[in-house]
């Protein structure tokens, strides 16, 4: 009797923690997952502005057309399909039908085309690609035809970019909005935008009628969105201690940015799971071209010469596994466009040829100014290792520490600098990518380069646009268009009862739920 | 007295216009501009610029001036670039956390610092006193960041007792929202203590060496009569200037407590401005802290009249 009783308590305690294990493995709906962010959003604006902070927490309320899968290839999200026509001069986008606004209206292409039209004239990305856009129109309701002035292997790369991304508003919201920001933040995300209080949080709440995809989440951010909390608190949390201790105790499901070397303590706190987000940028020093001392390109070759990556890149993030010595313009990761082929001044520690350099160029110890800020711990420790090597190598070096706010505005100015400290994320598209443009702080306008560019955005094979970057990486290192350090990764933290969370190089938060 | 207070409202009019001015040169005279925080890294010089002339930052500093001028006169402090809503809103929002924050750590500093000066003095030279003074010493040197950051680090995180940062508003509970500020304001009223304890020590060391104190002990009062009806009535005055001049330290201070413990309050409000160059805030917030410490000395030098006596104000 005795045993039985104990058999049968046995049995049933397995039965309850096998349903217990089960129940925390199946999604679950309900609760506030509190997301540690760095700081406040400077505009709620997708269209307006490229800071990475605006497109991690709208793009849970604003949808664009096409998305990345796995391998960061566009798919579509609001688009049902497309058709290329006129030798790939015309997009013929079939929008979804029964897509929702958050203000219950439906997403038409009287929507679409106003909508791709201010991205187009606003976005750093899409007036880009919008040079090449000879007329958008609306054929009917779902129907949007793109006429292009030449085939475009970039422009559905373009149209699917999370940062300052092609967001689709209502076109009440774009008309109230005239030359200014929105004002109204409506989409068709899964997340609906409810207040945001400044210092305090952004909050969004499930969409009851977001109209899901219904293929499959494919490892990227294609597929099915599902919000499964009901809520999502953006917090600002500028201090990382404070992140991390939070999250540690409690208060946060998720803390981003936080300092690779705390990688063991997070590793042994039961609770918590580090996350590393790979790929997520390269740390970069960005000579100009237009003015001063870099403006010599013996000067910049020697430069890139001096430098041994390791100890920069060691000194900027610490823990080895955040960091990765590559000199490719695009990461492992994007199978399709990384190569190593080009790739030939990256790391060669050479001062004595950095010195024969500087001979030819005529260099006499002027000082190079280089402006970098504390504010991003990883820009001042590379550029301090980067200024001894230089300095090993005959160069003298003008450290300028600023904050951020000022190194952004004096970047802007060729009469200020000589280099400045900056770091590139992801970009999809080798030909959209900020690192390679001329019309950006630097001013790499280089003849070759302009011409490879060119014949990529118009290239569609993928095949003969990794060739073009082969080429692109050889002027590259030639011209010293930059200098890349090295790719680093993010560290963030999680909590044990946040599922299904993805360590993706654009965060998100759907198909994310809490298990308790 | 009437004629007095009126006279010294009146003066604040020229002092606000200084400050006005000052704020409005000294945030343009940084380098930064809101326009190239708002397009983000990767914007290029072209959006930059035209961003610039949607804000209005492109017009001549001494037109902004002159703007700004008349927009006060208005009372209208002008919108955030940041916020989008009028900067008075958005300093009428952050008010509560700071006033609590503010109240909370005076009353902190006044309670731990009044008596801990009192009995050091009472007790002068002796291992009380020097324990003290030895404290106040700590207090004194060590920066409220840290004391704030080891506060979390063993009251949130070790013990688990507090929360670890953040602010529960007062609409969320009496008792939530002073949970919240427990942490913080003891980071930041210990710290003030410490002054207040050294001063008032030293004035009443002073007090206590006077002839009507020996003359009340020698009639036979209690020493405890001595001390605080007598004693400290009259060496309190310093103690109540230290006291106002606690507040704006203390007003100093949650600017950084505030980013510490991740408080919404005006601190948080003025760095974050400040950070993005958001120039109307910057001014709103350094204006509104000007006019409330001239009226926090206002109070003080009324605060003396009621004490004593033999103050009079013409």
């Amino acid at each position: 009797m005795k045993r039985t009783a104990i058999a049968l308590l046995a049995l049933l305690a397995l039965t309850l923690g096998a349903g217990a294990a089960s129940a925390q493995d199946t999604p679950r709906a309900g609760g506030v997952i509190k997301a540690a962010m760095i700081g406040e959003p400077p505009s709620l604006d997708l269209h307006w502005t490229t800071a990475v902070i605006v497109q991690q927490i709208t793009w849970h309320i604003y949808e664009t057309l096409y998305t990345y899968d796995k391998s960061l290839n566009p798919v579509p999200l609001l688009a049902e399909s497309h058709a290329v026509a006129d030798g790939g001069r015309r997009y013929t986008i079939t929008l979804r039908k029964n897509v929702k606004f958050h203000n219950g209206k439906e997403m038409t292409s009287a929507d679409v085309v106003p909508s791709l039209q201010r991205w187009g004239k606003m976005s750093t990305t899409g007036k880009l690609l919008w040079k090449g856009v000879e007329a958008i129109e609306a054929k009917d309701p779902y129907t949007v035809v793109i006429h292009l002035k030449e085939p475009s292997g970039s422009l559905l790369y373009g149209l699917g970019s999370p940062n300052n991304g092609a967001a689709i508003y209502p076109k009440e919201v774009i008309a109230a909005a005239g030359e200014g920001q929105i004002k109204e933040f409506i989409g068709t995300g899964p997340y609906r935008f409810v207040e945001h209080k400044p210092d305090r949080h952004i909050k969004v709440a499930r969409f009851k009628e977001y109209a899901a995809r219904t293929d499959a989440p494919d490892g990227g951010f294609g597929g099915k969105r599902v919000a499964y909390a009901d809520e999502i608190l953006f917090i600002p949390v500028p201090d990382e201690a404070v992140r991390l201790a939070g999250v540690e105790t409690g208060e946060y499901h998720f803390a981003q940015q936080i300092k690779a070397d705390q990688y063991e303590r997070v590793k042994g706190t039961p609770v918590l799971e580090p996350g590393v987000v790979k790929p997520y940028g390269w740390i970069t020093a960005v000579p100009n071209h237009k003015q001063g001392l870099m403006a010599n390109k013996k000067v910049r070759q020697a430069f890139l010469a001096a430098l041994d990556m390791d100890p920069i890149m060691a000194a900027g993030i610490g823990n080895k596994a955040f960091y990765r010595i590559d000199g490719a313009l695009f990461y492992p990761e994007q199978t399709a466009f990384h190569s190593q082929s080009g790739v030939t001044g990256y790391n060669q520690k050479s001062p004595a040829k950095a010195r024969a350099l500087l001979k030819e160029a005529g260099y006499k110890g002027e000082p190079v100014r280089w402006i970098t800020t504390k504010e991003y711990d990883w820009m001042y420790n590379t550029s301090l290792v980067a200024k001894q090597q230089m300095e090993a190598a005959g160069f003298t070096v003008d450290l300028q520490v600023l904050d951020w706010a000022t190194l952004v505005q004096r970047r802007n100015k060729p009469e200020l600098y000589d280099i400045f400290s900056t770091g590139f994320t992801l970009g999809a598209d080798p030909a959209l990518a900020t690192s390679v443009q001329c019309n950006w702080p630097g001013w790499w306008c280089q003849e070759e380069k302009e011409r490879i560019l060119g014949e990529m955005l118009r290239e569609t094979d993928p095949k003969k646009r990794k060739a073009q970057i082969e080429r692109l990486q050889a002027v590259f290192y030639e011209d010293v268009g930059r200098i890349k350090f090295g790719d680093y990764f993010q560290f963030s933290v999680t909590r044990k009862e946040l599922r299904g969370f993805h360590n993706a190089p654009f965060l998100y938060f759907w198909n994310a739920w809490l298990a308790k | 007295m009437l004629v007095y207070v009126v006279r010294r409202l009146l003066a604040v009019i020229p002092v606000m216009l200084v400050v006005a001015t000052v704020s409005f040169i000294l945030i343009r005279l940084a380098p930064g501009d809101p326009a190239s925080v708002i397009a983000g890294p990767y914007a290029s010089g072209d959006d930059i610029a035209r961003l610039q002339r949607s804000l209005g930052l492109d017009q001549a500093l001494p037109v902004q001036l002159v703007k700004w001028w008349g927009r006060l006169a208005r009372g209208d402090l002008g919108d955030s670039i940041f916020l989008r809503r009028p900067v008075l809103e958005a300093i009428f929002e952050r008010m509560e956390p700071t006033l609590l924050l503010t109240a909370w750590s005076m009353l902190v500093a006044v309670a731990v610092g009044v008596p801990a000066g009192v009995i050091s003095a009472r007790y002068h030279n002796t291992t009380v006193d020097q324990s003290l003074m030895a404290f106040a010493l700590i207090g004194l040197s060590i920066p409220n960041f840290l004391l704030g950051l080891l506060m979390i680090l063993f009251f949130g995180v070790w013990l688990g007792w507090l929360p670890v940062a953040g602010y529960v508003p007062l609409e969320g509970g009496l008792w939530l929202n002073l949970r919240s500020l427990i942490m913080p304001s003891l980071a930041l009223g210990l710290v003030q203590s410490a002054l207040i304890a050294r001063i008032t020590r030293s004035s009443m060391l002073d007090v206590l060496r006077e002839q009507y104190i020996l003359a009340g002990r020698s009639k036979g009062l209690s020493e405890r009569v001595v001390i605080y009806k007598h004693a400290l009535k009259n060496a309190i005055i310093p103690t109540l200037t230290v006291i106002g001049i606690t507040f704006a330290l203390l007003v100093g201070g949650a600017v950084v407590i505030e980013t510490v413990f991740n408080i919404p309050g005006l601190g948080r409000l003025i760095i974050s401005a400040v950070l993005r160059r958001d120039y109307p805030v910057v001014q709103g917030v350094v204006l509104l802290i000007a006019l409330t410490y001239t009226a926090i000395n206002l109070l003080v030098d009324l605060a003396y009249l009621a004490i004593d006596p033999r103050i009079r104000f013409r």
